[in-house]
């Protein structure tokens, strides 16, 4: 179903990020050799890299790219405690011929005391605005009021999470019936610190960010968190990336409109995944939400998809480096005892056997079986 | 190390063995599983490895610590140090290799007995074997024995000679004097040699940290610490040493050994082993006593951690290799970050391999890319693969598909939309048909006043119910009637327009399309057995046909309307077993009470127009929009399009099509469909405006911006409100007026200029100028033409791989008159021109301007990919 191929990265170091622009069509890469390179997509498919530049003095663990419309801007976070947005400018002449583009540093944002673990822009609609947190646990956003210069960063909100925050993810959702929202995930390992996500939203009223829930259930470090692509749902999903893989579904409840604290919410999980065995390092939605990719200690890559009853399986495994998996299981021996989860816990040894193949039909009444397919003829008189 | 507890070795020279000492040596070899299976003995390490038992030697008692000989030959050659201080040499298998054979058996004996803790070969001078012993009293606690010293200490000379003379086999094999004598009145826990130096060893003694240089014995370095244990050079970066003390490693580094350069977080439980990767940079493995768990500490961003005041990064991770608590561990020599990891006790091993972390990310057009250690892995979806393939597809490769399919946009046959989404997805067919009813019901058309009506589905119509009548043909079956009813049933497609109630034609396009239950089913409901028999009857016979549908027919043949009928009592039994749900109604039909039809209204599989026309005829008006009632919420609640039926687009139609999204993320199907409600109403309804931005989002994402245009068009039509305002005013530089000749631009000029527009009046030709004071446009920065003038081929372009064909040319001539110009630097002129200059040149035609207008815009140089 799915085949990987490799591409000469050429980092000197571990790669710590992957990040696809909104088109799917650039692609930038970060790593622990303090560079970020950018990669173009050719039309015949391939991958060119058409910059590379050191950009921190640390290792530089995220990038992001901000959306089309505010021009081609890159952020990225390192160790050296700093976040930087990057411009890519119209260069020499013969730049673009060689297949090169150039990039300037268009702000450093230094006000972070420690490590900055992640950097993240938020959705287009609330303009130009630019997420970082840090090992020291506090969230900072900051906006850029004028997007033709991208070297004023105003900071907007300092949030302090008490916890070494290790990940955020915007709720990308644009409507208006969604005040924003992001989540922050916390690696602190100590769990009885409690829970490890801690979800904020934008009040109106007070113009603050407060905190509208913790996740209790999640008490292990989370390494990666992000939120699906909302797509008109009624409903916000969470994936969750800790000592397995978590799908959370948060379910607005109806708001009185006289109340002005945050708003309220069914927390459902809705999935959980040991699969992977120890730690599960990233998760990522597709456009749909449909298909969620986890990352973890087994060093496969594994999709997972919902059925239509919203049961979560797993319908592909890949080994991090490309290979075709060998045998039925992608777990070491000893790991298949592992499975078993408080949620699904037949679902998971499932799919422990039916990992790598296409999917069989999942066990559920299948939709109804014959439709009218007759009228055709009949109604076509009306035309 | 405690006597039992297991130690686990790598051979240096053979990739696939190692050994694993407890209370003796075992020697294993590691291959795949396939080839040793079929082995006796085997036993498995991994998915993909097993391991078998080679050698066993349990000839040297009380084992403390092993070390295994670093040269080629003789290759298994082990020295184990023993609870008595005694280092034996020993060997495992080959014994038999003469070079071997006469050190084997060699022991080398401490003046006085103690535990001897740690073992280490020099890696250079592989003669040199030290030995770290308890303390006693005054005596020394670092020995470093010759191996190829004789047992008389006059022999002793330097190495190489020693090997070649070294013939006498019959002496005894216990040597007692050893080559140095260090670390005097102190005790020894760990060794190791540095490998910058190899004259240097260092050694964790009682409270410190001492590096003893063999050519000055007498001196050493070193530095007070309690953490002893374990010391372990780096073998990537020869300046760092690693060392811990109950849970606390320090990492040293010896050019500035006063202090560690960094402590690693302390672990609760004592630490056990501490091992360096030797096939990655700076990565630090760690175990502590009665864990599952390695810790792992990547260092590797530190190459030199001298460094003034920047603190070293250090990734912690922690791997669980296998369940039951970790004895010990081994690195492979050569394999990345691949270990053999023991349990505490029974000795069970696991082949385990330390991933990089993956880090990946989806592209909007569904291609996934990882990064793995330094690689890259770009993975996409593999095309069309078959039907099985289509099922399994997700909504995002459907939606892209359908896009491109035209998907919704077929307003005249609105049923052939579900064609143009693939034609297999039951749903989208019942929606699209439903919805070719409801909005193109004649009726509705000729009774104006219920327009409004089109939308409504047919709760609504049930709602209105007034009249009816009952009917009896033939049986006692009370069947309903009144002109809603009619309606309804047409909605349902069961009955054509017209006075009566005649489902033939229904019955002859089911036939036609083979689904001779479903058609037999709706003869029988219109209580037309002997229909019902032939339909059947034809479809055993007919080709492919299924010849149990004889005996169904048989079975149908043969109703009695006796309550007590033995067919009654076998049918209603029987029934249940029936796979086919219109065979299995039918029977429930025939078995049950009149006004009681349960078995056949609350019978799932049934397609939903099918049951509600079955109730329209048959349920009563108090039943009846209790019926539609249930099953409407039973459809929202699911979000199951073949609801609409029943809602039609209000605002009941909004919420069944929210569950729908809710549940798949099909926003195209829910644009389309709810685009078709009406304006005032359900296009208002925030969650549809969020549906339709969502799937406009999605069009240009995947860059299919012809179809998001097509799209706006489309509903632009359909809901007149959502028509953007002019993007681009042009003002004359003299009088600042808009130049657009276009009537609703110049509010002012109104109707007049609209005649001055369509009219032959002669200023009409006069594009060139502005229509308000008469002043010349700008020039074309190329042709230095005032602008409107029509566009001269230019003489630079005419290239060979221009040829064009005509109708494209013709098209692209009308654009090659269009205004153009860069944002940037303000110049510009006709498209045409500036389009050929940018074909060759980089900067700006107008002389002195080097701005690179066509390079600014990084998205306006991608390319649509729905163009044709």
């Amino acid at each position: 179903m799915f085949v990987a191929r490799s591409i000469a990265a050429d980092h000197k170091d571990l790669i710590h990020d992957v990040s696809y622009d909104f088109h799917g069509r650039r692609m930038a890469t970060c790593s622990s050799d303090q560079s970020v390179k950018v990669w173009d997509k050719s039309e015949n498919g391939e991958w060119h890299c058409t910059a590379s530049w050191k950009t921190h003095s640390g290792s530089v663990w995220r990038v992001t790219w901000a959306h089309p419309e505010f021009g081609q801007v890159l952020a990225s976070c390192s160790f050296d405690r700093t976040a930087a947005v990057w411009e890519e400018i119209v260069g020499e002449s013969n730049d673009k011929q060689r297949g090169l583009s150039h990039w300037i540093k268009r702000t450093t944002l230094v006000d972070s005391r420690t490590s900055v673990t992640d950097v993240k822009f938020a959705p287009k609609h609330m303009g130009l605005m630019l997420t970082t947190c840090s090992a020291d646990g506090v969230v900072r956003i900051y906006e850029a009021p004028d997007v033709m210069n991208l070297s004023q960063w105003s900071l907007q909100h300092e949030i302090s999470c008490k916890l070494s925050c290790s990940c955020i993810s915007w709720n990308p959702s644009s409507s208006r019936a969604h005040p924003p929202m992001f989540a922050v995930g916390s690696d602190d390992s100590n769990v009885t610190y409690g829970g490890k996500v801690q979800i904020y939203e934008y009040n109106e009223n007070t113009r603050k960010y407060a905190k509208a829930e913790t996740l209790m259930t999640v008490t292990d470090a989370v390494h990666d968190i992000a939120f699906a692509p909302n797509l008109g749902r009624s409903f916000h999903v969470l994936a969750i990336a800790t000592k397995d893989v978590r799908i959370f579904k948060l379910v607005p409840m109806r708001k009185e409109s006289t109340s002005t604290g945050p708003t309220k919410f069914e927390v459902q999980i809705v999935a959980q995944f040991d699969n992977h065995n120890s730690q599960v390092w990233r998760v990522s939605w597709n456009i749909t939400s449909t298909l969620l990719a986890s990352s973890g200690d087994d060093g496969c890559v594994r999709l997972w998809k919902a059925n239509y009853m919203d049961n979560w399986k797993c319908t592909g495994i890949l080994k991090g480096d490309g290979s075709p998996l060998s045998g039925s299981s992608g777990q070491p021996t000893a790991m298949s005892t592992v499975v078993g989860s408080s949620v699904h816990t037949s679902q998971n040894a499932l799919n422990g056997m039916s990992a790598g193949r296409v999917g069989k039909r999942a066990p559920f009444a299948p939709p109804v079986r014959q439709l009218t397919s007759s009228k055709i003829y009949q109604h076509s008189a009306y035309y | 190390m405690s006597g039992s507890k297991p130690d686990i070795l790598w051979s240096p020279h053979h990739p696939d063995r190692y050994v694993i000492c407890d209370s003796e040596l075992g020697l294993y070899r590691i291959g795949p599983v396939g080839s040793a299976e079929t082995k006796a003995g085997t036993l498995p390490l991994s998915e993909e490895t097993a391991a078998t038992l080679l050698a066993i030697n349990s000839d040297t008692p009380y084992m403390k610590c092993v070390a295994w000989y670093p040269k080629h030959e003789p290759e298994c050659l082990l020295a184990v140090g023993q609870a008595n201080g005694r280092v034996v040499l020993t060997s495992l298998g080959q014994s038999h290799n003469s070079a071997c054979k006469e050190l084997v058996g060699k022991e080398f004996v401490p003046k006085h007995a103690r535990q001897c803790n740690t073992l280490a070969w020099n890696p250079v001078d592989s003669n040199l074997l030290a030995a770290g012993l308890d303390k006693h009293r005054a005596d020394f606690s670092v020995l470093i024995w010759d191996i190829s010293s004789k047992f008389s200490p006059e022999t002793s000379v330097a190495a190489d000679k020693i090997r070649l003379s070294s013939v006498d086999l019959d002496s005894s094999t216990v040597v007692t004097k050893p080559l140095y004598e260090l670390g005097q009145n102190d005790a020894c826990l760990s060794l190791c040699w540095l490998l910058r130096d190899p004259k240097l060893l260092l050694a964790g003694m009682h409270r410190n940290l001492a590096i003893f240089d063999l050519r000055n014995t007498s001196q050493k370095t070193f530095v007070n610490t309690k953490a002893i244990q374990g010391v372990t050079v780096d073998p990537h970066f020869h300046d760092r040493v690693a060392s811990f003390f109950e849970g606390q490693v320090a990492i040293w580094d010896l050019r500035k050994f006063e202090k560690p350069v960094l402590t690693l977080t302390e672990q609760p439980k004592p630490l056990t082993k501490v091992a360096w990767c030797p096939t990655r940079t700076g990565l630090l493995a760690t175990l502590t006593r009665d864990s599952n768990i390695i810790r792992l500490y990547d260092m590797q961003h530190t190459p030199t951690p001298i460094g003034d005041e920047t603190e070293p990064t250090i990734i912690e991770r922690s791997v669980q290799p296998c369940e039951s608590q970790i004895g010990s561990f081994a690195w492979h020599p050569s394999s990345q970050n691949r270990m053999v990891v023991v349990s505490a006790a029974n000795r069970v091993m696991t082949d385990f391999t330390v991933f990089e972390r993956i880090s990946l990310a989806w592209s909007s057009t569904t291609s996934l890319m990882w990064a793995c250690g330094r690689h890259l892995y770009d993975c996409v979806e593999d095309g069309a693969e078959g039907v099985e393939s289509m099922i399994e597809k997700d909504i995002a490769t459907k939606m892209r598909q359908r896009a491109q399919s035209r998907y919704g946009h077929d307003t005249v046959q609105v049923w052939r939309n579900h064609l143009l989404a693939g034609g297999n997805d039951p749903q989208l067919k019942s929606l699209w048909y439903d919805l070719s009813y409801i909005l193109f019901d004649d009726d509705v058309e000729e009774m104006p006043a219920q327009r409004d009506a089109v939308y409504l589905g047919i709760t609504i119509i049930e709602k209105d119910m007034e009249c009816w009548s009952g009917s009896d043909r033939q049986t006692d079956v009370p069947r309903y009637l009144s002109e809603e009813r009619c309606l309804a049933l047409r909605l349902c497609g069961w009955i054509s327009r017209g006075p009566d109630i005649d489902v033939e034609i229904f019955l002859r396009t089911l036939e036609q399309e083979r689904e001779w239950e479903r058609a037999a089913a709706v003869a029988l409901f219109n209580l037309d057995i002997r229909r019902a028999i032939q339909i059947l009857n034809k479809g055993a016979t007919a080709e492919k046909g299924d010849l149990n549908l004889n005996v169904v027919a048989m079975a149908l043949s043969g109703y009695t309307d006796e309550k007590s009928s033995l067919w009654r009592e076998m049918c209603s039994s029987l029934r249940l077993q029936l796979k086919n749900p219109y065979l299995c109604v039918m029977f429930a039909f025939l078995t049950s009470e009149p006004g009681a039809y349960d078995g056949v209204l609350y019978e799932s599989s049934v397609a939903v127009r099918d049951r509600v026309a079955f109730a329209c005829m048959f349920l009563s008006d108090a039943q009846l929009p209790r019926y539609i009632d249930k099953l409407t919420n039973e459809m929202k609640e699911a979000g199951n399009l073949e609801g609409i039926l029943l809602t039609g687009l209000t605002k009941d139609g909004v919420d069944l099509m929210e569950s729908y999204v809710d549940r798949t993320g099909d926003v195209q199907t829910a644009s389309f469909c709810m685009l078709k409600g009406s304006p005032g109403d359900v296009l208002k309804d925030p969650r549809v405006q969020c549906w339709i931005e969502n799937y406009r989002n999605l069009l240009d994402a995947w860059r299919f911006w012809h179809k998001r245009a097509e799209f706006d068009i489309h509903r632009g039509k359909l809901d007149p409100s959502s028509k953007p305002l002019a993007q681009v005013f042009v003002s004359c530089n003299f009088c600042g007026k808009s130049i657009s000749y276009s009537c609703s631009a110049m509010p002012h000029q109104g109707r007049g200029f609209s005649q001055y527009g369509v009219s032959g009046s002669p200023t009409k030709s006069k594009v060139t100028s502005c229509p308000g004071c008469r002043k010349p446009l700008p020039r074309c920065a190329l042709c230095l033409m005032n602008m409107g003038t029509p566009v001269s081929n230019c003489p630079g372009t005419g290239k060979s791989d221009e040829k064009v064909d005509l109708t494209r040319e013709n098209k692209l001539a009308q654009f090659n008159n269009w205004f153009t110009w860069c944002h940037n630097c303000r110049h510009g002129g006709h498209a045409g021109h500036m389009l050929s200059w940018f074909r060759d040149h980089t900067e700006c035609p107008v002389s002195a301007c080097t701005c690179k207008c066509m390079q600014l815009d990084t998205t306006g140089n991608l390319v649509p990919s729905d163009s044709s």
